[in-house]
């Protein structure tokens, strides 16, 4: 799949889920193209969150497929999901705190995790390994901060190594879930430089309530209401979108 | 964390000083009012408390029935002893065996679960244990005990074993306990350790970094019911003899609180000090007055609620090193 | 002779059982419904309960000198009801002072507050040991509810009855506490919602304080009713707190009637077991609730919370 195939990287299908009674993803379906920034769109309670828990695969879904470079991946568990090269970061953030910033990445390194079954290779001396990991941190700007104890880091800098903890695993696609959140102005404008920087490495998906964010950095967008697709396209085409202007999505740049 | 080069060596200071100690003990023990035998519990409690905490300080299952797989093993060990008149080093390769089948067979039910309900399971598993190894009198010999495990005699060529012996009952078990520790520490500094940690600090995100976390709770179950069984056999080789009150509530929680006592929510050397606290306190409170072990659950409780790190934590606090492990040994305080 | 009316003692029995459990659950839940504090504790106050009870039904009369000699005169069945009202109480400060002890895990990891109940659950049992001893006691019952009778062939015990009726007594008593008393509604509304609880000008750690103090005293109730039928020994306490943990998870965590539905269950387990293989009537308990674990988390009729880690 390394030519330019008509075939999507990533492309879900007819998802639908529900908890109890309540509906919440009703015939979602979603592709992302290699090496783009795409986003996902909507208003709270829209299924955003729920979406995106059936594609990194936290919820089964109730109907529908999800397939990844040719693979169907519908339904297996998030560790099966992530050795396919799929990863994500988490909105509410969800780091290993009395780890270090460094060993928060090393831990999720692939050489780390397949390592389990080499009793006697002690992680902490080998310093390939730390090599690899002080690299990511830097890629996400935390260099310096090896050894500070995650709970110790700022807010911006825990959702920094949020991601970077994402980047580990050499994915080929990084799910971002709400970056942005909880971060100032000048917290965006570091964490939208970060995602341009990594655009070219990784095939990016970002969740976002923050539109101007998306608008700026994603190729394509998708937007999510009352758990379905209403709208689809560019920034520049859905800025003109009636259904974009008219559902309760805050004001477009 | 980069702050060992050479990270951690096969043989530490640390276990240098603790080898020192443990095979000097014979000779000088009687001098501060100990003896022997006492080294010898010390050592198979050590032991049984290093295995425990893989899962309670490092993975934070807290097991509150692992008696069950310290008895299994001391059954194991009698009845290979006994009916099949094996060697002790068969014997107790038999008692670990017994102990990782046990636990294996538990933690199919548990891996999945952590927490309030983990532990509930536990002590449901360890009470049908300790409930069976009373009822099946056929089988364990009941409350009286399975007995006459007679303390062998080993042949080696030209060379004889005297397990009758407390010296050399202790010098095996210092033996194993020095293995065990080397054994260990390997592997908390393996990326099985560090995968063990994160999956405490954090199970959803361990998940989703690719970790097979049911496994791995799986394996470490298993694995430090495998070192009970040890300790448990070992057990049986001392006092010649087989007893159910080992795989009680009460007892299950004796290994609980002496790791934790020790410090092993901060150190890997937490179990250890802790089992020697434990054994000490028995000797010498036990002397002193019949209500020693409510003073030490006592103790328990107040330790809990003010210096949760134990032992360890408090010297470590004393001596000015200040809890940020150089090596990330167990997890660091929990935030107050 | 059918098979049910051979049957019907030890329905008897598992009804009596039964809806003492659902007391032993109804007061945990009740607690871990205002606190999500898992008291393992719990189970020590039953038997603290009904070791006290005992002291106060035949105290030691030489130590008291002439009060005692008067007291020592009251028949069985007035020192028995005082015994009944006066337990409770003390054991209800216990509780008091088990809460306080607990504040200090609030906020922090679960694990804390579960090896601190456990810890207390030993000291617990070590003192009931050491005070009165490892050997089975005996809790004086008036006479009156000793004895049993026959009917259509089968034996029947006077007391099993009377424990079943003063189980749903007491039960109907916490229904009516729940649900006609000021305190009960806040308890009902989900009183761990602070911010909710002093809006409305409750003080919040006052009421935990209580609620843990009347979940107590629900336990030493049940434990002063259940005990002559279980025997009095200082392990009794952990025989108590399974069945409370298994009837919460059964039943759901806060919810009135899913405790007593799930007491009822438990409780027709144990005594029907009681009648094939009375030796295995307990174990019974620990196997059920390993079944039920495995295969569910939530209760039947109750809500998710942060116990489900």
């Amino acid at each position: 799949m390394t030519d330019g195939s008509d075939k999507p990287f990533f492309s879900a299908q007819g998802l639908q889920k529900r908890f109890g009674q309540q509906v919440v993803l009703e015939d979602i379906s979603l592709s992302f193209e290699r090496g783009t920034v795409s986003g996902i769109m909507g208003p709270n309670g829209a299924g955003k969150s729920t979406c995106f828990n059936v594609l990194t695969g936290v919820h089964k879904p109730d109907r529908g497929k999800v397939v990844f470079d040719g693979e169907d991946i519908t339904g297996l568990s998030s560790p099966r999901i992530a050795r396919k090269g799929i990863s994500r970061s988490f909105q509410i953030m969800s780091l290993f705190d009395e780890f270090s910033a460094l060993e928060n990445i090393m831990v999720a390194l692939p050489e780390v995790r397949g390592g389990l079954l080499r009793p006697l290779w002690d992680t902490r001396a080998d310093t390939v390994v730390a090599d690899r990991a002080a690299a990511i941190l830097k890629s996400v700007g935390l260099d310096g901060h090896e050894r500070t104890p995650a709970a110790s880091l700022s807010y911006g800098q825990r959702r920094a190594l949020e991601i970077g903890v994402a980047l580990a695993p050499s994915p080929r696609l990084v799910f971002l879930d709400e970056p942005t959140q909880g971060l100032g102005s000048d917290g965006r404008l570091r964490l939208a430089d970060l995602v341009q920087s990594l655009r070219d490495t990784y095939t990016l998906v970002i969740i976002e309530h923050d539109m101007e964010f998306l608008f700026r950095l994603a190729d394509r967008i998708s937007v999510i209401h009352w758990g379905q697709i209403i709208a689809e396209g560019t920034p520049a085409e859905l800025r003109s979108n009636p259904w974009v202007r008219v559902s309760d999505l805050g004001k477009v740049a | 964390m980069l702050t060992s080069p050479t990270g951690a060596p096969i043989v530490t200071k640390a276990m240098l000083v603790l080898f020192a100690i443990l095979f000097t003990y014979p000779l000088w023990a009687k001098y501060v009012g100990l003896y022997d035998y006492l080294g010898i519990e010390i050592a198979i409690f050590a032991l049984y408390a290093l295995g425990f905490n893989l899962l309670l300080g490092y993975t934070g299952l807290p097991s509150f029935g692992h008696g069950a797989y310290f008895g299994v093993g001391a059954y194991g060990y009698s009845m290979a002893m006994v009916e099949l008149g094996t060697s002790p080093l068969v014997g107790l390769l038999l008692a670990i065996l017994a102990g990782a089948v046990s636990a294996g067979l538990v933690a199919l039910f548990l891996s999945h679960r952590r927490g309030i309900y983990f532990a509930l399971m536990t002590i449901a598993f360890g009470q049908i244990f300790w409930f069976l190894s009373i009822k099946l009198r056929w089988l364990t010999g009941g409350e009286d005990g399975y007995l006459n495990v007679l303390r062998p005699v080993v042949e080696l060529g030209s060379l004889k074993i005297d397990f009758g012996s407390n010296v050399t009952v202790y010098y095996f078990a210092a033996v194993l306990l020095a293995l065990m520790v080397m054994l260990l520490w390997r592997v908390v500094h393996s990326p099985f350790g560090t995968a063990l940690q994160a999956i405490r600090m954090n199970e959803v995100r361990a998940r989703s970094a690719g970790y097979n976390v049911w496994l791995v709770k799986w394996t470490v179950f298993t694995l430090s019911g495998a070192v009970a069984g040890l300790a448990g056999g070992l057990l049986a080789l001392t006092q010649e003899s087989a007893y159910p009150n080992v795989m009680s509530l009460h007892a299950s929680g004796f290994v609980v609180m002496m790791t934790l006592l020790g410090g092993g929510f901060v150190s890997f050397w937490g179990p250890v000090v802790g089992a020697a606290l434990f054994i000490l306190a028995r000797d010498i409170l036990g002397a002193a007055t019949e209500a020693w072990l409510l003073w030490y659950g006592l103790l328990f409780i107040v330790v809990m609620l003010f210096e949760p790190e134990g032992a360890v934590g408090a010297w470590r606090r004393l001596a000015g090193l200040f809890v940020r492990p150089a090596r990330r040994e167990a997890s660091p305080k929990v935030v107050p | 002779m059918g098979m049910v009316s051979s049957l019907l003692p030890h329905l008897i029995n598992g009804l009596a059982l039964g809806l003492l459990f659902a007391l032993i659950a109804l007061g945990f839940t009740l607690i871990v419904s205002v606190m999500e504090v898992i008291n393992l504790a719990h189970g020590s106050l039953f038997a603290l309960g009904a070791y006290i009870a005992m002291v106060i039904i035949s105290p030691d009369l030489v130590m008291l000198g002439a009060a005692g000699e008067l007291y020592g005169d009251l028949p069985l069945a007035v020192r028995y009801v005082i015994a009944l009202v006066l337990a409770p109480l003390v054991i209800a400060v216990i509780g008091f002072g088990l809460e306080i002890l607990l504040r200090r895990t609030y906020g922090k990891k679960k694990e804390y507050g579960l090896l601190l109940t456990f810890g207390a659950a030993l000291v617990f049992e070590e003192a009931i040991r050491l005070v009165w001893g490892p050997a089975e006691r005996v809790l004086p019952v008036p006479p009156g509810i000793t004895g049993g009778f026959i009917f259509n062939g089968m034996i029947y015990s006077n007391y099993r009855i009377y424990a079943m009726v003063f189980g749903a007594a007491a039960i109907g008593v916490v229904w009516l506490f729940l649900n006609r008393t000021p305190y009960g509604a806040i308890i009902k509304a989900g009183a761990h919602d602070d911010e909710m609880v002093r809006a409305l000008g409750i003080n919040l750690p006052r009421l935990r304080m209580l609620v843990f103090g009347f979940g107590a005293a629900l336990a030493a109730v049940a434990g002063i009713i259940l005990t002559p039928i279980w025997g009095l020994r200082p392990h009794v306490g952990v025989d108590a707190t399974i069945p409370a943990f298994l009837i919460i998870v059964l039943g759901g965590i806060g919810s009135f009637w899913g405790a007593v539905f799930a007491g009822l269950l438990v409780g027709l387990v144990v005594g029907i077991t009681g009648a094939y293989a009375s030796d295995w009537s307990i174990l019974s308990m620990y196997i059920l609730l390993i079944v039920v674990l495995t295969f569910r988390s939530r209760g039947l009729l109750g809500k998710k919370t942060a116990l489900e880690l």
